[in-house]
């Protein structure tokens, strides 16, 4: 028998005990839609996490602090000055040279006065790599993002702008002073002297957020200036003492570097490597591991509890199934007697097991969609209420669409193995008696 | 698909079909042997429980031997596995029952068009088929008819077309009249008559009634207790 007459058939069988296989059907498309509710769920919770951590550059950035950091200090208390470098020019070349490595930009920060007409603050000035903005580490920026990579230009957080203006956009394109502290080379070997400077600046634009979603430590700062401009500035950088106290004043060190790489996938090569050139490296791609993996888990879990529910609608079909088999003896009987073969008679009640799959697999996946739709819109409702931005908890990505549906087809077929053999191995004389 | 070997259309050696019910064997057809010609009237006559019944299912290939030889058409029945069985039974035998057999969700034209669709004849080919099914036995009138709707007569005309579907060489009728009224039974009767007349169809009847036998058989086989008894050819 061909395929088309198989579902012909099997769909006018179907028809003829339509309730029992509408409710079976039923059965199933509750089963997929709680799984799909329960995995896209999951994926959601993933991506959104996943789209936090991304957002912020952290899995495409390693940092370099030597040794004798002060956040490291006690645990390589210990380590001989030869084994532990100080983090200087030549070593920033080096890590640029690793492959993969897209940006070496030292973290700056510095305290400043910053007068703005006349308002005088006391802030604290960081600068920001240009890749901050590619990697949407500034979330969303009132204005523009710096013009180059040394402009003389400022992004200011908006509540340090409401300080200075009742109306903080109207800071936008005004200029501000800031002073600060430049270091300059000592007379001697062991010294550098500070002196006091002042530089003016243009305000581009506004910061809603913290940039790197408050991941790094620059983003405690209120006025970012490019990463190069900062440099060029000398700015004197709280951890220049410490390197006084230690080796070579002279050249100019730097705190802690942040790589930037192409992608997440370097970051343990570049990472290892540094730790090779005897400096700490750190980068959250560690930090996050038990994070991805109690996602899988998560996933894994969620994906058994939807099952379940399929599991049940499962063994409706075997149900369903086999009362047809028993209801339709005769009819199974001079099917064969007409000379349908065993694989036939089998392959018909597959069919009429797959269109339950396929027609509850594809309601399922509607159901689940809208059920997730619906928790969706109840969560930003709340988030709304306790004035948070919106944010999108649930992803029925296409895979999971395509994949319930063939999931469902498939346990339904699987299920219909039991009553299509035996509706197969029905004995024709004995269907056929005469009663 | 028809080789027909000479003259012969049914051969049946030393065929027994035994059933063990418990620790006792049943020999419900017990070493019977006879032939049937090509395009002859055979009646296979009996009281209930003489065998006939199984004989006809042992041909309609819905039953298996336990001992001896089928040969159908020049074939051998008991060498065929399961998936050539379905396939003699779509294309080589027709069979028709005493309780009509149509599947009652179905109309009287889907049901001719059923063994069509086993045989995988083309849909285009199928509804002329169908059509011309239906006015051979003079139901073209009545082929969107569920069988509920049909009187037995007109079931079992109707079960004869489809049993013709794919045009078998042999027709097994069992008790074909069984579940009529005379008037019916006798308009059932002519036209499988005229089927194994004008086409050729060779038919096999299983019936209890000696009369119809005689009536309309030109060889009667009788049965007793799985054995063949004797066989009556009569001379027309």
């Amino acid at each position: 028998m061909n395929r088309q007459d198989l579902f012909e058939l099997a769909g006018r069988n179907m028809r003829n005990a339509r309730l029992r296989n509408a409710l079976t059907t039923m059965g199933i498309a509750v089963g997929v839609a709680s799984l799909v509710a329960m995995l896209s769920l999951g994926i959601g919770l993933q991506g959104f996490a996943n789209h936090q951590l991304l957002k912020s550059g952290m899995f495409q950035t390693v940092f370099v602090t030597g040794k004798q950091d002060m956040r490291n200090m006690e645990q390589n208390a210990d380590a001989k000055p030869e084994e532990s470098p100080v983090l200087d020019d030549d070593a920033r070349k080096k890590i640029a040279a690793l492959p993969g490595v897209e940006e070496v930009a030292p973290e700056m920060r510095a305290m400043s006065e910053v007068e703005y007409g006349d308002k005088t603050n006391f802030t604290l000035l960081a600068g920001l790599p240009p890749s901050a903005r590619e990697e949407d580490a500034v979330e969303k920026v009132d204005g523009r993002f710096f013009s180059s990579a040394n402009a003389d230009e400022v992004l200011v957080q908006r509540d340090f702008a409401k300080k200075l203006e009742t109306n903080p956009e109207s800071v936008l394109g005004k200029t501000l002073t800031v002073r600060y502290a430049e270091r300059q080379s000592g007379e001697s070997a062991g010294s550098f002297s500070i002196e006091r400077k002042e530089k003016q600046f243009r305000v581009v634009g506004l910061l809603d957020d913290e940039p790197f979603g408050g991941m790094r430590m620059i983003s405690r700062a209120r006025v970012f200036l490019p990463t190069q401009t900062a440099e060029a500035m000398n700015l004197m950088q709280p951890a220049d003492t410490q390197q006084l106290v230690r080796s070579a004043p002279g050249a100019r060190t730097y705190s802690m570097l942040a790589v930037r790489m192409e992608s997440a996938a370097y970051a343990e090569k570049v990472e290892e490597s540094v730790k090779k050139m005897n400096y700490s490296a750190y980068s959250y791609l560690d930090a996050t591991k038990s994070i991805r993996r109690f996602f899988a888990v998560l996933d894994m879990f969620l994906g058994i509890f939807g099952s379940l529910a399929l599991a049940v609608a499962s063994l409706a079909i075997v149900n369903t199934l086999v009362m047809a088999v028993l209801e339709r003896r005769r009819e199974i009987g001079i099917m064969k007697a007409l000379g349908a073969s065993d694989a036939d008679v089998k392959k018909l009640f597959f069919a009429e097991a797959a269109t339950m799959g396929l027609i509850g697999g594809t309601l399922g996946v509607a159901l689940g969609w809208i059920i997730g739709r619906a928790i969706n819109f109840g969560t930003n409702l709340y988030l709304h209420k306790m004035k948070m931005p919106a944010e999108n908890l649930w992803t029925v990505p296409i895979w999971l669409v395509v994949g319930a549906v063939v999931f469902a087809v498939l346990v339904s077929v699987l299920a219909g193995i039991y009553p299509a053999a035996r509706a197969a191995r029905l004995d024709p004389v004995q269907a056929l008696r005469y009663e | 698909m028809d080789e027909e070997t000479g003259t012969v259309a049914v051969e049946v050696c030393s065929a027994s079909r035994y059933y063990t019910m418990g620790e006792a064997i049943v020999r419900a057809v017990d070493d019977v042997s006879f032939t049937i010609g090509r395009g002859e009237f055979a009646a296979l006559l009996g009281p209930s429980g003489s065998g006939k019944s199984t004989v006809l299912n042992l041909l309609a290939g819905l039953d298996r031997l336990s001992a001896g030889r089928i040969l159908v058409a020049g074939r051998d029945l008991s060498t065929m596995d399961s998936e050539a069985l379905a396939r003699y039974r779509r294309l080589t035998v027709g069979m028709i029952f005493q309780s009509f057999n149509l599947v009652p969700t179905m109309t009287l034209a889907d049901n001719i068009e059923l063994p069509l669709r086993f045989a995988e004849t083309p849909r285009s080919e199928r509804r002329n088929r169908v059509l011309e099914l239906l006015t051979n036995v003079g139901l073209a009138q009545r082929a969107g008819h569920k069988p509920t709707e049909l009187s037995g007569g007109e079931q079992q005309r109707g079960a004869i077309a489809r049993a013709l579907a794919n045009r078998p060489s042999v027709l097994l009728a069992d008790e074909p009249t069984g579940n009529l009224d005379s008037r019916n039974g006798q308009e059932v009767m002519a036209l499988l008559r005229e089927l194994n007349e004008k086409m050729g169809v060779t038919v096999l009847m299983v019936t209890h009634d000696p009369a119809l036998a005689a009536r309309y058989a030109r060889k009667s086989l009788h049965m007793a207790d799985g054995k063949l008894v004797s066989t009556v050819e009569a001379m027309r």
